[in-house]
């Protein structure tokens, strides 16, 4: 373990030039079955990062931060730290914080990477938010390539089920179990050759009948229908203003893309209200973590996603030859009943 | 047609019950609303009155004619009178608000008594700018004038130049009034309306309907001209119904090629959209300021 040398406060208002090329991203797993080797991972991480005067953020549960806390004694007054819980809450939105925590501590020189202990939550989620969290880790590697980020993902083996902790020997290049970091031999690149991150959209268990509309260049009309069709499915207020927004950047790109025609179908499933829309045309590229990558700030396209997967709960992309379709998930509240 | 009612009211339909606030910044502005005003009024059969200032009362005849009417038949049989504030209501001696209040509640009867249809008065209150005794009663006035058109078969232009008119003093004259007049729209069509306008005396840019695909290019196209004045550009978004990620880029990029020192303020924003800037990350433009509106839940 590493101990501090300087006592010296970190102003971390206070721009400090580096000089130098910046690392770039390391994003491990930190496979943990106690807190002793939580701890005997994070602690030297956090230590060594803030004598590195890296930025150094904490992301973890309730329990891990007070550990965490009480390890790093003083030094932890220079850590930040959040409950994984309040962050945590969908992907598209996680990622967009990491990406401004990201921006917000290397820009302008402050400081030259920064350190995350990020710890996903797990419970309460189910099979089809597993999945997508489980891309979402897969995604981070794509994300932040090109960031001066070292990321480590505890992972609580003991809590944990088998398929998360599989999931996570495949989302990150590198595992933590004890010292030192190794290669995960299971690693599965986002964008591998055996598409090993792409999953066809599933049927969705509609309660009652889905509501469906074929719209053209006139998106006016097809966001009163949203709104209306919401609407009646318990979807209001601010969360009706986000689905509207994100089914019109959709349609938009879909318009341009797609041929100039779409689809939009919209039905109730359980807590959910489920907006699928479709186009005939091709994606030019890989699809399923579009608007996951943070678009370029000069670049004139490329935020219409970006933005949509931080409004809506979950985003799905899926592509087929001569059909590209958008699905949207809004949460409803637990007290929306449909037609209030 | 987009209904949104904001007291801003099109020359063409002011009417009955209106006492507008005209500011406006150039003069042919002035000319298109005195115009219409005027002849709209004629043509009703109405009584019409106008104070002039820093215009000849042979200047606005001038833009009758040039309009295609001879203001001559009107004016002889006392249909049209046009004179200035200085050889009327200022002439007698320091303004007075109630006289003129009473004078104007005199014309309206005698106006209705002679048979016409109405009355309507318009005036260009640049003298309040010069030392005219009673000038700063101005405000009391345009409060108390209002009892004259409220429910009565009349109305008024007041013209306020924002040339000259400090900001504040055109934003309390104005509030006082039951209504402006709208400037003509930069941009107008089934789902969207840009116009020109005043917010808390300050020249703004009211967007107001719609703005997706179709009109982004008309919104960059209407900032574009913005960039050109001098001084901060305000967007009133208060009568905003949707926009895309296409219009609040044309917004972005607009607040991205203002020099330091400049800033574009988009202000009453719903707070969804507001959100929406921050995801993007467009919030961190330093010549950007947004600020959002209260939305009931």
């Amino acid at each position: 373990m590493t101990a501090r040398t300087t006592t010296d406060p970190v102003d971390p208002a206070a721009p400090r030039p580096h000089t130098g090329p910046a690392p770039l991203l390391t994003h491990q797993a930190l496979l943990y079955d106690g807190d002793e080797a939580f701890l005997s991972s994070t602690v030297p991480f956090c230590l060594d990062g803030l004598d590195a005067d890296d930025a150094v953020l904490a992301v973890t549960t309730e329990a891990n931060i007070a550990l965490l806390r009480q390890a790093l004694d003083d030094a932890a007054r220079e850590v930040e730290f959040v409950d994984a819980k309040d962050w945590y809450r969908t992907p598209g939105h996680t990622l967009g914080e990491y990406h401004r925590y990201v921006d917000r501590h290397t820009a302008h020189g402050r400081h030259r990477r920064v350190r995350v202990i990020g710890e996903p939550v797990w419970h309460g989620r189910d099979a089809l938010e597993m999945f997508e969290w489980t891309r979402y880790e897969s995604a981070v590697n794509l994300a932040f390539a090109g960031c001066p980020a070292w990321v480590v993902c505890p992972y609580d083996t003991r809590t944990l089920p088998e398929d998360v902790v599989a999931g996570a020997r495949r989302t990150h290049p590198e595992l933590v179990e004890g010292e030192p970091a190794r290669t995960s031999e299971h690693y599965a690149a986002p964008a591998d050759r055996h598409d090993s991150w792409r999953r066809p959209l599933e049927p969705v268990p509609a309660d009652g009948e889905p509501t469906v509309t074929d719209f053209g260049t006139d998106l006016s009309a097809l966001r009163a229908f949203v709104t209306r069709a919401a609407g009646t499915l318990g979807v209001h207020g601010e969360q009706a203003r986000r689905l509207v927004f994100a089914v019109n950047e959709v349609a938009t790109n879909a318009l341009r893309h797609g041929g100039g025609r779409g689809q939009v179908t919209l039905r109730r499933s359980g807590h959910r209200v489920v907006c699928d829309v479709t186009d005939p045309g091709d994606l030019p590229g890989p699809d399923w973590y579009l608007g996951y990558l943070p678009p370029d700030a000069g670049q004139r396209d490329g935020h219409g996603l970006w933005a949509v997967r931080q409004l809506c709960d979950l985003v799905e992309v899926d592509a087929v030859p001569g059909r590209t379709t958008v699905r949207l998930h809004l949460d409803l509240p637990p007290s929306s009943a449909p037609g209030r | 047609m987009i209904a949104y009612d904001t007291g801003e009211r099109a020359v063409h339909e002011a009417g009955h019950g209106d006492h507008l606030c005209l500011t406006f910044t150039d003069d042919a502005e002035q000319r298109r609303v005195v115009t219409a005003y005027l002849l709209g009024g004629l043509r009703r059969g109405e009584r019409v009155m106008y104070f002039a200032d820093r215009n000849e009362p042979e200047q606005v005849l001038d833009w009758l004619r040039r309009a295609g009417t001879d203001p001559a038949p009107a004016l002889a049989d006392g249909r049209l009178t046009v004179t200035t504030a200085d050889d009327s209501y200022l002439a007698e001696g320091p303004f007075d608000p109630d006289a003129m209040v009473a004078a104007l509640h005199q014309e309206v009867a005698d106006s209705l008594r002679a048979g016409h249809t109405g009355f309507r008065v318009s005036g260009e209150m640049g003298w309040a700018l010069r030392d005219t005794p009673g000038a700063e009663r101005l405000g009391e006035y345009e409060t108390k004038v209002n009892e004259v058109f409220a429910g009565r078969p009349a109305s008024a232009i007041c013209q306020y130049d924002a040339r000259h008119f400090d900001p504040a003093a055109l934003h309390d004259f104005d509030r006082r009034h039951s209504g402006s007049v709208e400037q003509e729209p930069l941009y107008s069509s089934s789902t969207l309306r840009l116009v020109p306008s005043f917010r808390d005396g300050q020249p703004s840019l009211r967007v107001i309907g719609e703005v997706d695909h179709h009109c982004a290019p008309a919104l960059a196209g209407a900032l574009e001209g913005a960039l050109d004045r001098p001084g901060d550009i305000v967007v009133d978004m208060s009568g905003l119904q949707f926009i895309d990620l296409a219009g609040v880029r044309a917004l972005v990029r607009t607040a991205e090629r203002l020099p330091a020192g400049r800033h574009l303020h988009v202000v009453d924003l719903e707070p969804m959209l507001g959100h929406v800037l921050h995801v993007v990350g467009w919030d961190q433009v330093p010549t950007l300021t947004v600020t959002v509106r209260e939305v009931p839940a």
